[in-house]
């Protein structure tokens, strides 16, 4: 990095040199010329390659952008890719499904059902929208977003044991650590009268504000809410309710959104050394530049498959950092969201619920989540497919990176200190595992540019969701990375930034952005109108 | 990468050369000659017209086909007439011929608003349906939109309206059951609506929360534009469609066809085929593939000539631009050719030796197809010198 930023401003020396060269031709050969101020740019600002020989170019500009498998992928490993495709978008239904007993098993409760419609197009779901003259919405087969839930902790987990579960969030008594709402069509003792519904029913609003530049330019700000009704517990029940007897509905049980995230390059963001993501903590800020960065340290079921002692990891993935691998993240989704028990998470995460005892029963115990020789409903060859397929999409190339506002932009996001947390480059590994099994070759000492430090920042009130996750606490969440954001809108026109799609523009987001960030928010809104359209036109270079 | 070192190394040289303009030599710059493979094409009027006369007029005739197929559900309530059962089912290809053919183009609101799964989601939970058909359940069209993707959409009509297609396609009015009836219109009802919802999606506005955001059809019309965050360039576009019809002629050739078709008879799985209760999958198929060459020719079979990819493609090489025009006919006319003289229906012809031989063919043909288009359309993409 810093030899190409040298190389950088070499050039423009020597363009200078040139010029003044050019002067030097007259006659007044004693005329001081001044030297044009050196300029220089961050060594990300020409860089198209963002993940290195993964990088496509072919459906860069397009909404196929993050949907190209890797290009370097040896002809085995594009036909696993290709098969973990198929499985990505593979729709499961309720088991027993006789003529399609390969995709059966879903939920019995569940958030959706299939990969494909949480992470549409392999980018962000849809924000949810509100029917005309409405105040809010039902989440229903459209929904890409749930809600995380867990009990408040009595104190700050600091140190994971085997005692306090490794600082796991604490499952809510009879629901788990996750609110499914929608359910297979008998998921309810009541169906009759709550078909398809799931845990409980969940309703999405908007609160509404606006944010001003000094310049007069307000920007219109919108933040979703949540209404969490009619628990299977306590059927009918809301916060509102005289008398609430529903586990789901006390004052000490915490919820905060989640939205599907883009899934391409995972496997460059696992691949990256761990010692290079721990070199940039600053749990204490001793830089005092205001931004601090902590690991998140948290249980990795591979580990504890493998009979590890003390089976814990860096935290690399999902909103909080809270899973270690692809491989952990993909097959918790797969078991959680969708329902599908598979090797690595055998049991339905409801298992051992009031809701799931009755469910077998009601139904003859014809959807356990094993079939008769206790096989999972998705099996080995299913689940190292589709997380090889996350592993590796390729990352969509740069554009634009020759236009002087993008460069101008690239520039000031270096100023602003926006790359104090999100990190424009690593390079991965060249040799070891992911997910526990070996690394594909293409993943192998890649240069990439991700910009995230895979960190935790506290991100200030307005986005905290007080849920502690592991070592994360309320307010922090994991810096998302950049590259590909500026195609997020190009894959769905519908997506929206930040962990509940509350930024309909990156401007949005970037006026979110508080706590550890506070200062480079500010610095943002105090530049002109023209730069901070350059930022934005960086940022839609990624 | 390349295009940025030659423009720095162009400035160097032509600050040298100026330099050696000042002295008393008047030899002419030497400017280094790079090797030019580019073509120009003017792009608006292609773009233009494939999304007015291909993409937009393909959603409007499915609304309009959407409407058709409410009527002609309704007409089916107290009906004791075969022939308005037939005119269902006719009404419910003619819904299918528009959609399977949009399939070229699978980008946009189809997706963001959840129209694809809402419509053609597959597998069906045939069980889930029955139960909910024998239940009291009140069979309103905003309920359903609330229940699971998979007892809802074509699939769900197909299986009411023709059967379970094992043995025939065919099925007598008396017995379609007054629940089936009636959870029959509300389908259709709540197809119309998506049907409709993704034409205004295209026409009206792109976000159904927002009356002012631009239709979806001017986002492509006006790549480029400064408050366009959706496709920053003509060239965007092209990529977008170029990649579209790659897209589905590979979902026909290695999906579709491939993963019912198995490796051999024995492994053949009918379970898995497209619209297998209609017998309708061939002519899906094949209007899949009628959609790439819509969206490759420019206008729809029978139409006057328009401009379409073929145009642009012909612009850097009129004798590929004909090649894939023929390639393209020759697998519809492949996939055509699968029912063989006794007229089988896919789930037939892969359970039979002469049958397979003839879908081969097809895949053989989807596959150099593919193939010509990822490996000698794709790469003009980065050759194309836009103006």
């Amino acid at each position: 990095m810093k030899i190409t930023r040298k190389s950088n401003t070499l050039m423009s020396v020597m363009m200078a040199i040139g010029l003044v060269g050019c002067g030097g031709s007259g006659e007044e050969q004693s005329t001081i010329v001044p030297e044009p101020p050196v300029v220089t740019y961050p060594a990300f600002t020409d860089i198209t390659a963002a993940g290195g020989e993964t990088t496509t170019y072919d459906a860069n500009n397009s909404g196929h952008g993050f949907s190209t498998p890797a290009p370097n992928l040896t002809e085995n490993e594009l036909a696993l890719h290709l098969e973990g495709d198929v499985n990505f978008e593979a729709s499961f239904t309720t088991a027993p499904n006789t003529a399609h007993p390969a995709l059966d098993g879903l939920g019995p409760v569940f958030n959706n059902a299939d990969c494909n419609s949480c992470h549409q197009r392999d980018g962000r779901n849809s924000t949810p929208f509100l029917a005309a003259n409405e105040t809010r919405v039902k989440l229903g087969s459209a929904a890409g977003i749930f809600l995380r839930i867990s009990k408040a902790p009595d104190e700050v987990c600091t140190q994971g044991t085997l005692e306090n579960n490794y600082c796991a969030p604490i499952a809510v008594p009879d629901f788990g650590g996750q609110l499914f709402h929608r359910g297979v069509l008998k998921a309810r003792s009541d169906w009759e009268s709550n078909a398809f519904v799931g845990q409980a029913d969940v309703y999405l609003s908007y609160e509404r504000s606006e944010i001003s530049y000094a310049d007069g330019k307000v920007v219109q700000l919108k933040k979703p809410l949540f209404d969490v009704e009619n628990p299977y517990d306590a059927p009918g029940e809301t916060k509102q309710s005289a008398n609430i007897t529903s586990n789901l509905l006390q004052d000490d049980v915490l919820m905060g959104w989640r939205n599907g995230m883009p899934v391409f390059g995972l496997g460059l963001l696992e691949a990256i050394p761990e010692a290079d993501i721990l070199a940039n903590t600053d749990e204490n800020d001793t830089n005092g530049d205001g931004i601090s960065g902590r690991a998140n340290w948290v249980f990795d079921a591979i580990k504890a498959r493998d009979g590890v002692a003390h089976p814990v990891s860096l935290g690399r993935f999902g909103w909080k950092a809270n899973t270690p691998s692809v491989r952990v993240q993909s097959l918790g989704a797969l078991r959680g969201d969708i329902g599908i028990t598979n090797p690595l998470f055998p049991d339905e995460s409801i298992a051992g619920t009031s809701l799931h005892d009755a469910y077998l029963t009601r139904t003859g115990f014809v959807d356990t989540g094993s079939d008769e020789n206790g096989e999972p409903e998705a099996d080995e060859a299913f689940s190292d497919a589709v997380t090889f397929y996350a592993e590796t999409l390729a990352v969509p190339a740069r554009r634009n990176v020759t236009n002087s506002n993008v460069r101008e932009g690239a520039r000031l996001f270096e100023h602003l200190n926006c790359t104090g947390c999100h990190v424009a480059s690593f390079t991965t590994k060249t040799a070891g595992d992911i997910g526990g099994v070996p690394m594909s070759d293409s993943l192998k000492g890649q240069v990439i540019y991700p910009f995230t430090d895979m960190l935790l920042h506290d991100m200030g009130d307005e986005l905290a969701d007080g849920r502690a996750d592991f070592l994360a606490n309320g307010n922090e969440w994991r810096t998302r990375p950049l590259w590909g954001i500026g195609l997020t809108q190009t894959v769905n026109p519908q997506a929206g930034f930040l962990h509940d799609g509350r930024a309909a523009t990156l401007e949005e987001a970037i006026l979110w952005h508080g706590g550890e960030a506070k200062n480079s928010q500010q610095a943002f809104m105090v530049l002109t109108l023209a730069e901070r359209e350059q930022v934005i036109a960086f940022l839609m270079s990624l | 990468m390349k295009f940025t070192y030659s423009v720095i190394a162009l400035s160097l040289v032509m600050g040298l050369s100026a330099c050696g303009g000042s002295g008393s030599d008047e030899t002419t710059p030497t400017t280094p000659t790079v090797p030019d493979n580019r073509f120009s094409f003017v792009a608006t009027e292609m773009i233009t017209n494939l999304t007015d006369e291909v993409i937009v007029a393909g959603y409007a005739d499915l609304a309009t086909k959407g409407e058709a197929l409410l009527l002609a559900t309704q007409s089916l309530i107290n009906s004791t007439s075969q022939a308005d059962l037939v005119a269902a089912q006719a009404a419910w290809k003619a819904a299918r011929q528009p959609w399977e053919q949009g399939e070229s183009h699978i980008f946009g609101p189809v997706d963001s608003l959840s129209i694809d799964p809402h419509l053609d989601s597959w597998p069906l939970n045939t069980s889930d349906l029955q139960t909910q058909l024998n239940s009291a359940a009140g069979f309103d069209a905003e309920t359903i939109k609330g229940w699971n993707d998979d007892v809802q959409g074509f699939h769900t009509m197909e299986y009411l309206l023709f059967g379970d297609g094992v043995n025939d396609n065919s099925k007598d009015i008396a017995e379609l059951t007054p629940r089936e009836r009636e959870y029959l219109v509300a389908l259709a009802e709540v197809f119309r609506d998506y049907a409709k919802q993704l034409d205004d999606a295209w026409q009206i506005s792109h976000n159904p929360q927002d009356a002012n955001a631009l239709p979806y059809a001017e986002l492509l019309k006006g790549s480029g534009a400064a408050n366009n965050t959706i496709y920053s360039s003509e060239l965007a576009v092209i990529e977008e469609l170029v990649n579209g019809m790659i897209g589905i002629v590979d979902e026909v050739g290695n999906g579709k066809i491939a993963d019912p078709f198995g490796d051999s008879i024995a492994t053949a799985d009918t379970s898995k085929v497209e619209s297998q209760y209609s017998w309708n999958s061939l002519t899906d198929f094949a209007n899949n593939i009628i959609g790439v060459r819509n969206v490759y020719q420019g206008e729809y079979t029978g139409q006057a000539d328009k401009q379409g990819i073929i145009d642009f493609v012909a612009a850097a090489d009129a004798t590929l631009a004909t090649r894939i025009a023929s390639e393209i006919d020759d697998v519809i006319l492949k996939i055509q050719a699968i029912k063989g003289s006794s007229d089988l229906p896919f789930r037939q012809a892969i359970l039979d030796a002469d049958g397979r031989a003839r879908v081969q063919i097809a895949v053989d043909a989807l596959s150099k197809l593919q193939t010509s288009l990822e490996s000698d359309v794709l790469p003009l993409l980065s050759k194309w010198k836009a103006s």
